[in-house]
């Protein structure tokens, strides 16, 4: 489970540049949920990532991820619980790296890397079984450096790789977003799939209400740094876009004023 | 030119091919431009230096010199990972510290160690002559750092660290201390660039304090000029390339300063450098650009 108790973030505190990002978020996730969050621009939802990542500390408020209170720790030391896909499919690989190296890279996450040799046989074997899925070719393109790859291909990977490894939150930051919407769908949909099958806990972040209510079983709507409304189950059930709407205004009691939020 | 002068080109660009393989490490694989081995090339000197001379084990003074070296990096690397300093920045005060530093440690500018009892002692009673001795030594030492080296950075720590390199975001999200693999491999790229100017001393007779001036740049030299002549992403075509690209810069320097018809003169070895290093950059896209048109 995850737990986010009073959570608030502000960049640049003491300064004219002062911003109060996150204003006393309160989540908690159960195991085995998969949570669509959705929200304006600045709404605080990369932030939020951020905070369960460990790339953002929370001051003040409490991250629990699972049993363990990670409030305080940075980001590697949380890698064994929290796996991440990024919005740049660019961002989540390394370019000069070769395909292989990169899911080697991927699979020792959250352990101790030590000086036995980073490939071998039979992680070739699995991760070429791991590729296959994908139906990209990719399997037989281990040895090529994965710059070489299109950005839809990387975000593929970048999401198996993510998924290479146990973890108690899977975090995907709009990572659909920067793709042609025929790729960015056939990812959205892996990455249901594989939420499914490993049954993982994830949490994704979109800038589309449609995709927001597509896949998942929860959607939380954030504005301005607090969480507007958090629907799921029944409740979730057959709402459409225009019902969001109609939430976000029940709730907020004002319009949505970002376009890109209903254009998605 | 002759073949001695041709030999003892080879043994410099041998010799120095391990600070290429330190500059490889610190510009390739952590893009840290690293102006420590200014300073920890002649540091390395020294330290293996004042260790013979004092009656030292030379094997021992080698060793001793690498790990001054790693220090030397270590500093780099913490004022530029946990000072927050520009990296850049804070090799240029590693660099110039240590110039104080190795004259401490010599305790005058320069020592002599042509009658000492060097690493390269036992080579002498060979029934070959020294030059070609010399170069088939170094030449099989470096080979096997080189495979460590390899070795190393194809491990999973090895991985780690060319992935801080390449994107550290990336890195920390799958668990890499990207602070550790910074310091780490900056030790790792200073003990080796130490272990050269160690080298260079107990094969070229003396260690001096001036002895570090430019060294980055013959490094650069050797890594981008054997780079663009041997691309190759893999590790050990790049480390091979660092190694060809170290022996390919002495020879050119050696053919550049001993024709008589262009001129040239001990005196301007540093543009004989500056120049080569300068075509290295620019020759590549070059190329590339009229692949294009």
């Amino acid at each position: 489970m995850i737990e986010l108790n009073n959570i608030h973030v502000t960049f640049n505190p003491g300064t004219p540049l002062e911003n109060h990002v996150l204003r006393g978020i309160d989540l908690r996730i159960e195991s085995g949920e998969f949570v669509t969050v959705i929200g304006g621009n600045g709404a605080g939802k990369s932030t939020l990532l951020n905070v369960l990542a460990g790339e953002v500390l929370a001051e003040p408020g409490q991250v629990k991820i699972g049993e363990r209170d990670v409030t305080r720790l940075p980001a590697f030391k949380r890698a064994d619980l929290v796996a991440r896909v990024y919005q740049d499919p660019l961002a989540g690989t390394c370019g000069t790296l070769t395909l292989e190296e990169n899911m080697a890279l991927a699979c020792a996450r959250g352990r101790r890397r030590g000086l036995r040799s980073a490939l071998d046989t039979r992680l070739r074997g699995r991760l070429q079984e791991n590729l296959a899925r994908l139906g990209l070719g990719l399997e037989n393109r281990l040895h090529d450096s994965i710059g070489l790859l299109s950005g839809g291909q990387r975000q593929a990977v970048s999401l198996l790789m993510a998924a290479l490894q146990p973890m108690e939150i899977l975090l995907l930051d709009e990572h659909t977003a920067a793709l042609d919407p025929r790729i960015a769908s056939f990812v959205l949909t892996l990455s249901a799939d594989i939420i499914r099958e490993q049954q993982l806990t994830a949490l994704m972040v979109t800038h589309s209400m449609r995709q927001a209510l597509d896949v998942g079983d929860r959607t939380v709507m954030m504005d301005q740094g607090e969480v507007a409304f958090d629907v799921k189950g029944e409740q979730r059930e057959g709402l459409d876009v225009a019902d969001l709407l109609k939430l976000f205004e029940r709730a907020r009691g004002q319009e949505v004023d970002d376009d890109s939020l209903l254009l998605g | 030119m002759s073949l001695i002068a041709f030999l003892g080109a080879l043994e410099l660009g041998l010799i120095f091919g391990f600070v290429a393989l330190g500059v490889y490490l610190s510009f390739r694989v952590l893009d840290f431009p690293d102006l420590t081995v200014d300073g920890s090339f002649p540091l390395g000197a020294a330290v293996a230096a004042v260790w013979i001379v004092g009656g030292g084990n030379p094997w021992l003074g080698t060793g001793l010199a690498m790990i001054a070296g790693a220090m030397a990096g270590t500093v780099t690397a913490w004022m530029a990972v946990k000072l927050k300093i520009l990296n850049l920045l804070a090799s240029i005060l590693s660099m110039i510290a240590l110039y104080s530093i190795n004259l401490r440690i010599m305790g005058r500018p320069n020592i002599a160690l042509l009658t000492e009892p060097t690493i390269f002692v036992p080579l002498e009673s060979l029934p070959v002559s020294r030059y070609v001795a010399f170069p088939i030594a170094i030449g099989i030492g470096l080979l096997f750092i080189t495979f460590l080296l390899n070795r190393f950075l194809n491990s999973e720590a090895g991985l780690a660290m060319r992935a801080t390199g390449e994107n550290s975001r990336m890195a920390s999200g799958n668990g890499i201390n990207t602070s550790v693999m910074v310091v780490a491999g900056m030790a790792l790229s200073n003990a080796l660039v130490a272990l050269g100017g160690a080298l260079f001393a107990q094969s070229q007779g003396s260690a001096d304090v001036t002895m570090g001036v430019g060294t980055i740049v013959v490094g650069l030299a050797a890594v981008i000029g054997g780079q663009s002549l041997i691309p190759g992403r893999s590790i050990l075509v790049a480390t091979l390339a660092c190694l060809f690209g170290s022996i390919l810069y002495r020879l050119m320097v050696a053919v550049a300063l001993n024709a008589d018809f262009i001129g040239l003169k001990a005196q301007d070895l540093n543009l004989v450098t500056a120049v080569l290093v300068g075509l290295a950059l620019v020759l590549p896209k070059l190329r590339r650009r009229r692949r294009v048109a």
